[in-house]
């Protein structure tokens, strides 16, 4: 396992971060979901060193988080969500500065700068300085920062925020080689979904603190619930209230769909019960694979 | 799906060391980025207009009989003893123009950081605080010693060479160590007092300001309060006093301030427990990730 815990535990003041959160994961891309105040940059604060946790352990790349948080960050590449550089550098020299800060000698972070730069499709522009790089340029740069000293494990924050769509597609086919091609393990925390499903085979949920699912993205959606999606007419409130009284979830869409969330024990033949019990028509009736957004929305509770 | 890869991914064979010095590339890079701007290289030029100036001064000491047509009254001119050193080191101009170069070569070395949030990439390297630190300082180091000791030992060096003899040295031997004592005193000082007031704004104009602003208000201030409590003590609100006091005390001359300059050294002293504390607060690994 590349990153373990366990009871990881965090607050600020009275705020709980995170709470009792025990994961593993192994290689391959994670995904780290969760609504905001989920505890998602919590736990890669502690996952760096940067943190220490109140209650709980954890071990990077059998590093552990408390004592050798040194090791820890030579072994990791962080790319984080906000514009980040150092003014009056340009491509070459700000990557192989952050090279030789994590500990590569002079000449080879130079020649590896080149390397990554070029890799990432930055190499064009590798003499120019930051300050005049567009977005998308910035965040290409951060990432071949992040693996300018090759790392075995890939921690990015929201890597396309701010993209246009050829931008977003663009880095997500490198992220994609990166944790397909070059094993190396990639911990990718993001509030798109589409991100995710596209990347990962294994998805980590967070909310309010505490691990709401985790596992890989077939197991999560075959074990958990089914998810039917279907028309009416008729009652609608009667129907929905007698389903959740099964311990169904049920949403209504604004295009009139309604999705219904059956908890994995439940018979799909309820649906049709609830319908002739509440005088309901079912006009449309199919059982829908569970996207990562239903996967979300089921786990979390929000839309 | 578009690809944007120029060549392949290719792992590195070498292996990751750890440095004896890990903010060491920290100091060569903030000394190198100073130098690229085109404004700074003129400065600093003009900063060793007065070590040049005392080094011709030197000179003509040495040969008064080529220039007594010039100089009238030499023999009290120029004097050469301590008292010529401590002068060229504790002097307003060379304060002034360390502190015109720091403002524009080192304010901006962590308020760059802040306003461009690259705190976060330093931290996620196997770097600390003190190494940031120490890095961002050496920096500092690099140009106040260059200002200081460089020309201050050298101004001894060309003095027993135009002399001819070690005379000067055996007569005051304590002097190299004079010149080093003082001006590793305003290399710490400095290097707080500046990378205080760069920790307190993401603007480097603002640094630039501030830095130039609280140097010369401190004098102002003594100006105004002087002259309504008319005591010697109120230099102690100045800066630029405050380091001719301690200055005065190494080299051992009559002391510019009727107080004991313990209390300067610890004004000094003071201004760095303050920076410590303010560098140790907003310099926080932290608050990295956002």
């Amino acid at each position: 396992m590349s990153i373990e815990v366990k009871d990881l535990s965090f607050r600020y003041g009275k705020i709980v971060a995170l709470d009792g959160v025990t994961m593993r994961l192994g290689e391959g891309a994670v995904g780290l979901l969760g609504p905001n105040g989920a505890g998602k940059s919590t736990l890669l604060r502690i996952l760096l060193g940067f943190l220490v946790p109140e209650r709980g352990e954890g071990r990077v790349l059998d590093y552990d988080i408390r004592r050798e948080q040194a090791m820890i960050r030579r072994s990791v590449g962080y790319m984080p969500e906000s514009d980040c550089f150092v003014a009056g550098m340009d491509a070459v020299t700000f990557t192989s500065y952050f090279g030789e800060l994590s500990g590569m000698p002079r000449q080879e972070a130079m020649k590896r700068a080149h390397e990554v730069l070029f890799y990432v499709g930055l190499g064009e522009s590798r003499y120019r300085l930051l300050d005049t790089y567009s977005a998308g340029m910035k965040q290409r740069l951060k990432l071949a920062q992040a693996l300018v000293h090759d790392p075995k494990i890939l921690f990015l924050d929201e890597p396309t925020s701010n993209l246009d769509p050829t931008g977003r597609a663009e880095v997500l086919e490198l992220i994609r080689d990166i944790s397909a091609h070059k094993s190396i393990q990639v911990l990718l925390s993001s509030h798109i979904l589409d991100d995710i499903e596209e990347l990962c085979e294994t998805v980590v949920i967070l909310n309010k603190g505490k691990l709401a699912a985790e596992g890989r993205m077939a197991d999560l959606r075959a074990i958990n619930y089914s998810l039917y999606e279907l028309r009416l007419k008729g009652d609608g409130e009667a129907f929905r209230k007698d389903l959740e009284s099964a311990g169904c979830r049920v949403d209504e869409m604004e295009d009139g769909l309604v999705k219904v969330y059956m908890p994995g024990a439940a018979d799909p033949m309820d649906i049709f019960r609830a319908a002739g019990r509440t005088g309901a028509q079912l006009r449309y009736f199919i059982k829908s694979r569970t996207s990562l957004e239903d996967l979300f929305a089921g786990v979390v509770g929000v839309d | 799906m578009a690809t944007v890869r120029e060549k392949g991914y290719t792992h590195w064979d070498g292996k990751l060391g750890e440095r004896r010095f890990p903010w060491w590339p920290i100091t060569r890079t903030g000394i190198l980025l100073a130098f690229r701007k085109k404004r700074f290289k003129f400065i600093f030029a003009g900063a060793f207009i007065p070590s040049i100036v005392f080094l011709v001064g030197l000179y003509i000491s040495e040969r008064l009989e080529d220039f007594k047509a010039i100089i009238q009254g030499s023999d009290r001119l120029l004097n050469i003893d301590p008292k010529y050193f401590a002068t060229y080191l504790t002097g307003d101009w060379l304060f002034f123009l360390i502190v015109l170069v720091l403002a524009y070569g080192a304010g901006g070395l962590i308020a760059d950081d802040l306003k461009h949030n690259s705190l976060q990439l330093y931290f996620s390297r196997p770097l600390g605080k003190k190494d940031y630190l120490i890095g961002k300082m050496s920096v500092i180091a690099f140009f106040v010693l260059i200002l200081t000791a460089l020309p201050g030992l050298l101004l001894v060096v060309f003095k027993l060479v135009f002399a001819g003899s070690f005379k000067f040295f055996l007569q005051y031997p304590w002097l190299p160590l004079s010149v080093l004592g003082f001006s590793a005193l305003l290399t710490v000082f400095f290097a707080f007092y500046v990378l205080l007031l760069s920790a307190l704004s993401k603007n480097s104009r603002y640094v630039f300001v501030l830095t130039f602003g609280t140097y010369i208000f401190s004098t102002v201030l003594y100006g105004i309060l002087n002259g309504i409590f008319r005591t010697p003590y109120m230099a102690l609100f100045s800066i630029p006093a405050n380091l001719r006091q301690a200055g005065a005390f190494i080299f051992g001359q009559k002391l510019p301030f009727a107080f004991p300059a313990v209390w300067s050294f610890a004004v000094l002293a003071g201004i760095c427990v303050l920076a410590a504390a303010v560098l140790n607060r907003k310099i926080r690994s932290v608050e990295v990730i956002k």
